[in-house]
């Protein structure tokens, strides 16, 4: 697809920012958005090229809009809920529910 | 690590609470997996096994030669392989080509080698412009190309993952392998740095 | 049905290369000439937009790998040979395209013709 994703040549998308002694992660939970990847592979509930082609999917204002590990939880709750692992009301019941606290 | 437990979670921080909850209560993800995973990437995996290869190439020709006709079997040679390493390419720098490696469609990196990617690598600034502007974006890292150098620049559109071999520095002759792996950065063998002779 | 902690670790060193040990026959070898196809699918592409209607030559012939056009949509693994192939600057990006320079990118069989 001609997605936003297709960058090479483009102009305009700002200064490469380059940060000095970069950690390999900036939160705790791009730590858990990486560490599911390759357990949710292995069940078979997605491969690579799904998985970046769920990216490729996501528009091109969110695509531009958010982070690495962003795109990754995007893409893992699409696919899921498309392959029936998840619903969304699931997901959108569990999301109130900690966003509550805990009881 | 500087994550305050008393401040609500953020948006992102209840959708990945979310959605790994659901998955370990479904049976789909053991949560120790993850805790490992991150660990192994976190701490274990990272450039300085690429510098290794690196020095390595430097001071064996035999194996310089074996790293640059299959890449995947001379790294593992020393032990590194996995995902996102399994099919490699190792181009070399020489004084008459400089190479720079870039995914434009994602951001493809080689991780057995290298690790995970920094950011400025999986950004749009960076893989829009390295392919139609290199030199210009060599100068900005502070890489200087000569005119009659040749630059390549690699973009990993498919599944195979490179690594550049830098050019050794002068003023490194008679230096262990130890000593000159120290010298090798990420930067180097992405392409986007030289390594520099010692005491620059 | 989740890996557990020492299948994971074992699973990440082992890799899952998407090579595959037969496909169709290579269409092109080392020093071809070549022009990709200018398509524009919907689905997922590896084809990136800036070689498109392209001329290339063959650098390397990389062996068979699975098809991403048709795996990711579930279609079949389609197996087939990728390419290092090689443009230069100024094909690519004409006059703002530095005469010394050349870009490196992996094609499958498919996206090319013969030129």
């Amino acid at each position: 697809m001609n997605g936003i994703h297709d960058l090479g040549g483009m102009h305009g998308l700002g200064p490469i920012v380059v940060e000095k002694n970069e950690p390999v992660f900036h939160h705790a939970w791009e730590r858990r958005v990486f560490g599911m990847f390759l357990p949710l592979a292995a069940t078979g509930a997605f491969g690579v090229d799904e998985l970046r082609h769920a990216i490729e999917r996501m528009g091109a204002p969110a695509y531009l809009n958010t982070s690495y590990y962003e795109h990754w939880l995007f893409a893992y709750e699409t696919l899921l809920v498309e392959k029936g692992v998840l619903t969304q009301s699931e997901l959108t019941t569990r999301r109130q529910q900690i966003a509550q606290g805990p009881v | 690590m500087g994550e305050n437990h008393t401040r609500p979670l953020s948006e992102i921080e209840i959708r990945v609470k979310a959605l790994e909850t659901l998955l370990i209560e479904k049976g789909l993800v053991d949560p120790a997996a993850v805790d490992a995973l991150i660990d192994t990437y976190e701490h274990k995996v990272g450039p300085r096994n690429g510098a290794k290869v690196v020095a390595r190439a430097w001071t064996d020709p035999a194996y310089k030669q074996r790293l640059l006709a299959d890449g995947t079997k001379a790294i593992l040679e020393l032990g590194y392989s996995g995902i996102q390493g399994e099919d490699m390419v190792v181009v070399e720098n020489t004084p008459e080509v400089h190479n720079v490696l870039v995914c434009t469609l994602c951001s493809c990196y080689p991780w057995p080698t290298l690790g995970l990617p920094p950011v400025w690598y999986k950004s749009a600034p960076y893989r829009s412009r390295v392919v139609i502007d290199p030199r210009g974006v060599l100068k900005e890292f502070g890489t200087e190309v000569a005119d009659e150098v040749k630059v390549k620049v690699w973009d990993s559109t498919a599944e195979l993952r490179y690594m550049v071999l830098p050019e050794r520095p002068a003023g490194t002759e008679g230096w262990s392998e130890a000593q000159l792996a120290e010298l090798v950065s990420r930067d180097a063998m992405i392409g986007v740095a030289k390594v520099a002779a010692p005491g620059k | 049905m989740a890996i557990n902690l020492v299948q994971a670790l074992g699973a990440a060193l082992a890799g899952a290369s998407s090579r595959e040990a037969e496909g169709s026959a290579p269409r092109f070898k080392a020093g071809d000439e070549v022009v990709v196809l200018n398509i524009n699918p919907s689905g997922h592409t590896r084809m990136p937009r800036y070689i498109r209607g392209k001329q290339g030559v063959i650098d390397r012939d990389h062996g068979i790998f699975v098809f991403p056009d048709t795996f990711a949509s579930g279609t079949g693994k389609k197996p087939q040979h990728v390419y290092s192939v090689r443009f230069t600057a100024r094909e690519l990006w004409g006059p703002q395209g530095n005469p010394k320079d050349a870009l490196l990118v992996d094609v499958w069989d498919d996206y090319m013709e013969p030129r």
